[in-house]
């Protein structure tokens, strides 16, 4: 569907310098209850229409060695472009949080890693793009030697 | 959300028989429709004016007269009775019908349950074994080696610990509401904000999706730990916003204090308490400002409203200079503690926490 809005918005973030991006926070942030128990939450930034960007996500594991790959379960919360990932994978082992979203023509990616004690902001990375498996696995890997690369 | 009027709903509403989410639906309803409400009010008052009634038991010499009458006037010719007297009784049966059928159409108000866990836990001065009913008025007292848990209607529960002296205020749907004297208790509450209150000599933490522990000693000083949600802590118009991860002090005299979070710098946590909670420290202010993280903005946003406008400014500065400053927010407004700036910037500041 044509919609003549977004040929102003896109250009005008643009010129703004607001590049597609995800932010993430403590679930505290979505300022919503339901979010409470939530292993972090995330927002969309740089989107003319902030409902309507595409997200997907997964969990990526390392569970004694082995791979493991499990589908996010992200719940939109009360507040537009502002969604809770909750904990759907297994504790045992190490894992990240790999999420992807385009916004038009625009992408943006980020590996967020979540230990024992919640997700690790510094750790977290963000690109503009889909993360790739090698960075990935660098994430797994340093966050398995108890780095925070 | 009910779009029609919610008369039916009301009175089981009131008795805490609705489930959480018809409960949720008739308390967005009730904010914009002014009727609902009003009649909400004429329910309660009907039925606190009912638990008010005294019951009082009829005197022997009546019934030896009625006995007396059914007897003798089994063959005399009755007097005429006046028409004032039938319209009495009359009013006097409707008033006991309506009574009765209040009474057996609604069930009692459902009183909330206290479970021990520890040693002898009481109720109401009255020492329980396994579990107790409690209602508004009774206190739950326990000693150095007691616990219990009381589930707070349907919405969750509270842990009291030993030494704690808590009593139920109101135990009502859309106010469940706690006092507590002293001691600790710990509270996990799965509802929309604010239909769970917990008040203290110095604040009433307002629950806005939570979990947290409020340990108060009897001088009325205490401190709140937030794990969960958001706490709002509240005390003659000061307010103290707690997320999960941080803590606040309360004081007697002077309500709650700046929040912090818990994996502060210890210098920050030292500056917080010299910094006191009316008077500011110039001193104490300089290594809050010093010592602050991108985190601790927490502290400095709260610092912002309770300080004069010089250290306004230099508060302000140091948020600056931690986090960019979002759009819609400037310094002009800040410093006039315009709300909804200061909204916009702890919103945006949230992110960081």
């Amino acid at each position: 569907m044509f919609r003549p809005g977004l040929l102003i918005c896109i250009p005008l973030a643009l010129a703004l310098g607001q590049a597609f991006t995800f932010t993430i926070g403590s679930p505290v942030a979505s300022q919503d209850f339901q979010a409470k128990t939530a292993a972090f939450v995330f927002r969309t930034d740089g989107c003319a229409d902030p409902a309507k960007p595409q997200i997907a996500g997964t969990a990526e594991g390392l569970v004694k060695g082995a791979r493991q790959s499990v589908t996010l379960k992200v719940v939109a919360s009360s507040k537009p472009g502002v969604y809770a990932v909750f904990q759907n994978w297994p504790a045992e082992g190490v894992w990240v949080v790999n999420l992807k979203g385009a916004c038009g023509t625009a992408n943006a990616g980020a590996i967020v890693p979540v230990g024992p004690k919640g997700f690790i902001r510094e750790s977290s990375k963000f690109f503009a793009r889909a993360a790739t498996d090698a960075e990935i696995n660098d994430s797994l890997k340093t966050l398995a030697q108890g780095g925070s690369k | 959300m009910y779009k029609r009027h919610i008369s039916r709903q009301l009175a089981p509403y009131l008795d805490g028989l609705l489930e959480p989410r018809e409960t949720q639906q008739v308390e967005v309803h009730l904010r914009s429709c002014e009727q609902c409400r009003a009649e909400r009010d004429q329910i309660r008052l009907g039925m606190a004016m009912i638990e008010h009634l005294p019951q009082i038991e009829a005197p022997e010499s009546i019934w030896s007269a009625i006995e007396a009458g059914l007897a003798d006037g089994q063959s005399s010719r009755r007097p005429a009775i006046p028409w004032w007297r039938w319209a009495l009784a009359a009013a006097a049966v409707m008033a006991i019908a309506g009574v009765a059928y209040w009474r057996l159409a609604i069930p009692a108000r459902t009183r909330w349950e206290v479970v021990r866990i520890d040693g002898s836990p009481s109720v109401a001065a009255k020492p329980i074994r396994g579990a107790a009913r409690i209602g508004a008025g009774d206190w739950i007292e326990t000693d150095a080696i007691s616990r219990a848990t009381l589930k707070v209607g349907e919405i969750g529960s509270v842990e009291v610990g030993p030494n704690t002296r808590v009593r139920v205020v109101s135990e009502r749907p859309g106010d469940h509401r706690l006092a507590l004297a002293k001691g600790e208790i710990q509270a996990k509450i799965s509802a929309p904000p604010k239909l769970f209150f917990v008040e203290t000599a110095s604040g009433t933490a307002v629950d806005l999706g939570c979990e947290y522990a409020l340990n108060m000693d009897e001088d009325g000083s205490g401190l709140l730990k937030v794990t969960k949600g958001w706490v709002s802590f509240q005390w003659k118009g000061l307010e103290s916003l707690v997320p999960a991860g941080a803590s606040c002090r309360t004081h007697a005299q002077a309500g709650p204090g700046i929040p912090y979070f818990d994996d502060a710098s210890d210098n920050l946590k030292e500056a917080l308490d010299a910094f006191g909670f009316e008077k500011a420290s110039t001193d104490a202010l300089s290594v809050i400002l010093h010592e602050s993280r991108v985190g601790d903005t927490l502290t400095l946003w709260h610092l912002l409203s309770r300080v004069d406008l010089a250290e306004r400014n230099r508060v302000f500065d140091r948020i600056a200079a931690l986090t960019p400053l979002p759009a819609g927010v400037s310094r002009e407004q800040v410093l006039k503690l315009d709300p909804q700036t200061l909204n916009r910037w702890k919103e945006e500041l949230a992110w960081t926490w």
